[in-house]
């Protein structure tokens, strides 16, 4: 009746995993307990979890995100630990719950963390910096977030119920194989990177559609924000990659469950496929979330230096170039593993060569800021950290791109050093600005400068801490993923990144503290014109939060930095008090599809990983009418009157009118 | 405020690289929906290309068991490529009728599309059924893994569309000729004539190439 | 998002989408499609079966003629051509076809190379048997 699933699937056994599950149990609990109380469900639902609007969803991808990120968090704080005291004895996380912890930390970072954080930004920002009132398919886009959230559930499931891969953040078999894991460990992995991987799809499809199919009046191409052209980069990636993830973790299911040999030791199958395909996607992939963060640093060294971004076609032409020569060079992932010289030369040299339109992006930084009139917020100090930080990462890994030193440092600490050093200072840097920066936009009032600030210092002072040691320790031999070990040389190193940990932690409860601060204050926090950091692009032509409807009327567009142009010319015709002429307004319809479909996708994933097979027909199903009865709507828009508009636009207009009255008197 | 700054370079085309064509605004959704659908496609075609790339690799591990070519029937994948093909042609038609609004011409196309689709999967699961029967199941060896997911893949594609042309065909019923109704039926078109193309690729790589002693 | 604000300007065309044609012309452009593409699925059984040509070029000529009919699908049925509103949908196919290219050409090469190198264990068994 149940598969597998029975109580011996509970670790009663095992305290840490227990109590963590218990705890967060209560508190999912107590806010649903809360918001059930304090009535606010039927506004959750109507308003959020239903909701198509483009800012809505996006907001949700982040809150998704970051929490995430404090689980994958206590994960690497548990890592840390392990791997300070573990110095010859076994420390305090048995072997079997250690790779669990490894392995949960990596695939949640990338895909539930890092994924829905850049996700999410690019549905806040892009419709809004294209200028037009949503994407191209606002049902399909909640249903991509709910799929997300779908996988990230069966993750945290896998704490309590049966347990999480042991395998590593790829599952490389024959490892993964059902001979070495019989567990339903591998089985969460792959159902829930399968699930979340439809909704990375289906969100990277939409973005690329929005992008290319929805712009403004006049937005041309080479008119199009950095943070578009990055986001069309990173959405074609997602587009041509995920697929070979999902074909690649397929393959893997059906050697599990139908008993096929494709990367079995046994009948024929090859192992070393498995690494050639889930690579080919793997590359992409750090480049799908590196490169909308490379497109916030645009936005933001240009706001904040108060210049246009320098060299806006080389940072156009560098970002495509990224986005094809990042499916060239995969290989560098396994050079040690039996390729010839001539294979690894050709894949070495295209890693290397991918590392200078990287650089061409930095260089167009330094230039932007050079001679610009820098205000140091907190945004700019991500993006100035980042620069730092990045650049160190990408050296290391230009040195990893050279097969003979790849040889000496393959799987050590080097490497984990290193794409933490890309990742952590490119990726989590560059969402740290972008939500810094966007957060008035998205609520209306800025967050404490004074927290931020020292959220910045601590966070980036913390890496350095935690990960530099990790560099020497790579290099006198240490490799990852040891549980424990007994070399002394190695222990010194280890305890200064358990401190740096430490200081790390720190700089995310002052964001914590920033936020809950920010909420308090806001109403001197308030951001009135929409316009709160002086900025260039779209997003910060309509009010924060800018209404459901984005924008009165398209924009229409005349050159780079469209914004920046209005406010220059627009000052006296803002002045005339002239009124548009409103017109009705047709939005989307709030749908619960997207939810609807998740639940049965949940309950789906759920039944295939414990094979229970009545309960996977009964989702599959479900998923199958809800969206005939989806297809069968007869009205998905509803009409905003012109009266409403107008009344919502004017508000809006007056503000902005004060302030520039205010300039004008200066 | 700042603003004036740089407003020197506002209505500049720095590089003067002559004329500007306008954009002329966000596209209507005929277009949009149609765009995303042909991305859909292109990374399904991806996805299929893992497989033909899985297949290639493991077309000679054979682990003993059979090759391809003591196991292919070239005539039963003549008739299922024929199926396909005029498939692909009743399927043009039907959206031809649906774009001058002809409903007999549009279901009788549909129809017909439906029951060449239908034919195409009988033959195929046939062929599939006879070589478990043997022994030849894809558990036996690497080769017929591969060979079993490339094709049974496509196979699922086909089916997903059958699913989705009876679904069509129950809205044009329903609800006439809407321009939602239209979108999606571009759409379908889309992806019926794409598993055609997959299918020239799989008849070519894995029945004809496989086929040679 | 409004189809009647932008009804005058010119846009691209949709994938699919046909410059406007009468009734008979569309019919006529599926008919040449489908003789087009059985002609060449005949020619490639009757390749692959036949002992008439040089045995080493039937899969190089069976690949040719696959790409042929592909091309075949893709103008007839698919209608992608190479106007000036079909960019967008050209490039998009362009790209994908790009990393079909890379996977499928990338994963044979390497594979290769790692076979050779380093066979899997089932040839290391055979050829110590």
């Amino acid at each position: 009746m149940l598969g597998k699933l029975d109580w011996s699937a509970i670790p009663f056994d095992q305290p840490i995993p227990l109590v963590a599950g218990a705890v967060v149990l209560v508190a999912i609990l107590g806010v649903l307990a809360w918001v059930v109380v304090r009535g606010h469900l039927p506004y959750l639902w109507s308003e959020w979890i239903t909701s198509v609007d483009h800012k809505r969803i996006g907001v949700m991808y982040v809150l998704l995100a970051s929490v995430m990120l404090l689980r994958g968090g206590s994960d690497a704080i548990m890592m840390r630990i392990q791997q300070a005291v573990a110095y010859q004895s076994q420390g305090y996380l048995p072997p079997e719950h250690y790779n669990q912890i490894f392995s949960a930390h990596g695939t949640i970072m990338i895909f539930f963390v890092a994924m829905p954080f850049v996700i999410g930004l690019m549905n806040l920002i892009v419709p809004l910096q294209l200028g037009v009132r949503d994407v191209a398919f606002p049902t399909l886009n909640s249903v991509g977030f709910w799929l997300t959230a779908t996988g990230a559930l069966l993750v945290n499931i896998s704490l309590v119920v049966g347990e999480f891969a042991r395998t590593g953040w790829l599952a490389f078999p024959p490892l993964s194989e059902l001979s070495y894991s019989p567990g339903v460990g591998v089985d969460y992995y792959a159902w829930s990177l399968q699930i979340s991987g439809v909704g990375t799809l289906v969100a990277g499809i939409n973005l690329v559609t929005t992008v290319l199919k929805l712009r403004t009046k006049g937005m041309n191409y080479l008119r199009m924000p950095m943070f578009c052209w990055t986001t069309l980069a990173s959405n074609l990636l997602i587009v041509a990659a995920f697929p070979i993830l999902t074909a690649t973790l397929a393959m893997l299911l059906l050697d599990r469950y139908l008993g096929f040999h494709f990367f079995t030791n046994e009948a024929g199958g090859n192992v070393m496929m498995f690494m050639n395909l889930i690579w080919a996607w793997g590359h992409p992939e750090v480049y799908i979330l590196v490169l909308p963060a490379f497109g916030i640093f645009s936005e933001v060294v240009s706001t904040f230096s108060g210049k246009a971004l320098f060299g806006y076609r080389s940072m156009v032409l560098a970002t495509m170039a990224i986005c094809v020569i990042s499916f060239m060079v995969w290989l560098h992932h396994f050079f040690t593993m039996g390729a010839g010289p001539d294979v690894n030369a050709i894949f070495g040299i295209a890693s290397m060569i991918i590392a200078v339109p990287t650089g061409v992006k930095i260089y167009n930084w330094l230039f932007t800021m050079y001679g610009g009139r820098i205000r140091f917020a907190t945004p700019m100090l991500w993006a100035v950290g980042f620069m730092v930080t990045f650049i160190v990462g990408g050296l290391t890994g230009v040195l990893l791109a050279v097969p003979p030193a790849d040889f000496m440092l393959h799987n050590s600490m080097f490497l984990v050093a290193h794409f933490h050093n890309v990742i952590i200072g490119g990726v989590l840097f560059g969402a740290f600005a972008g939500f810094e920066y966007w957060f008035p936009k998205a609520f209306g009032f800025r967050l404490d400068e004074r927290w931020g600030k020292a959220a910045f210092w601590f966070t980036f002072l913390g890496f350095f801490i935690t990960f530099m040691p990790l560099y020497v320790a790579g290099m006198l031999g240490m490799t990852r993923r040891m549980q424990h070990y007994d070399v002394a040389a190695w222990r010194p190193w280890m305890l200064v990144a358990a401190v740096g940990m430490a200081v790390l932690t720190i700089g995310v409860i002052c964001q914590i503290v920033q936020i809950v601060v920010s909420i308090r204050n806001r109403e001197a926090l308030r951001d009135r014109t929409g316009d709160p950091w002086d900025g260039r692009s779209l997003e910060w032509a309509t009010s924060s939060p800018p209404p459901v409807f984005n924008f009165a009327f398209h924009p229409d567009v005349r050159g780079e930095d469209a914004y920046w142009e209005m406010k220059a010319h627009a000052k006296q015709q803002l002045l005339e008090h002239e009124e548009p002429e409103y017109q009705d307004i047709e939005m989307p319809r709030n749908s619960p599809t997207g939810f609807v479909c998740a639940f049965f996708a949940t309950i789906m994933g759920f039944a295939l990983i414990w094979h229970i097979w009545w309960m996977v027909i009964l989702g599959g199903l479900g998923a199958f009418a809800t969206f005939v009865v989806f297809a069968w709507r007869d009205h998905d828009e509803y009409v905003i009157p012109a009266d409403e508009v107008a009344r919502i636009d004017r508000t809006n207009l007056e503000e902005r009118r004060s302030l520039v009255s205010m300039a004008g008197a200066v | 405020m700042s603003m004036t700054a740089t407003a020197g370079r506002a209505h500049a085309d720095p590089h003067h690289i002559g004329l500007i064509i306008e954009h002329p605004g966000p596209a209507p959704k005929r277009i949009v929906t149609a765009y995303g659908f042909w991305i859909f496609l292109l990374s399904d075609i991806v996805m299929f290309s893992c497989f033909f790339a899985a297949y290639a690799v493991l077309a000679g591990q054979t682990a003993g068991g059979p090759k391809g070519s003591e196991i292919f029937e070239p005539k039963n994948v003549a008739i299922e490529t024929v199926c396909l093909l005029l498939s692909s042609f009743t399927c043009g038609m039907a959206s031809i009728a649906a774009d001058v609004r002809n409903r007999f011409w549009f279901y009788l196309g549909m129809a017909v599309t439906c029951v060449l689709g239908l034919i195409f999967l009988a033959i195929e699961f046939r062929e599939f059924a006879d070589l478990v029967a043997r022994g030849y199941g894809p558990s036996r060896s690497a080769f017929l893994t591969a060979f079993f997911s490339l094709v049974g893949c496509h196979g699922l594609h086909v089916s997903a569309g059958v699913l989705w042309l009876l679904t069509m065909m129950a809205q044009v019923f329903a609800k006439g000729f809407r321009a939602d109704i239209l979108r999606r039926m571009m759409c379908f078109a889309l992806f019926w004539h794409a598993l055609d193309i997959i299918w020239v690729a799989v008849f070519s790589v894995v029945y004809l190439l496989g086929s040679a002693p | 998002m409004s189809d009647q604000t932008h009804g005058l300007v010119k846009h691209d065309l949709a994938p699919g989408e046909e410059e406007q044609h009468s009734v008979g012309t569309r019919i006529l452009g599926y008919v040449v499609g489908l003789v087009l593409a059985l002609l060449l699925t005949a020619t490639s059984f009757f390749i692959a079966g036949t002992d008439l040509v040089w045995q080493p070029s039937i899969p190089v000529a069976l690949i040719v003629l696959a790409i042929a009919q592909m091309g075949v699908h893709l103008v007839f049925f698919l209608h992608i051509t190479t106007g000036p509103d079909n960019t967008n949908n050209v490039l998009a196919l362009a790209f994908g076809l790009l990393v079909v290219f890379l996977v499928v050409g990338g994963t044979v090469w390497i594979m290769a190379h790692l076979n050779a190198n380093m066979p899997p264990m089932d040839h290391i068994m055979q050829m110590r048997s």
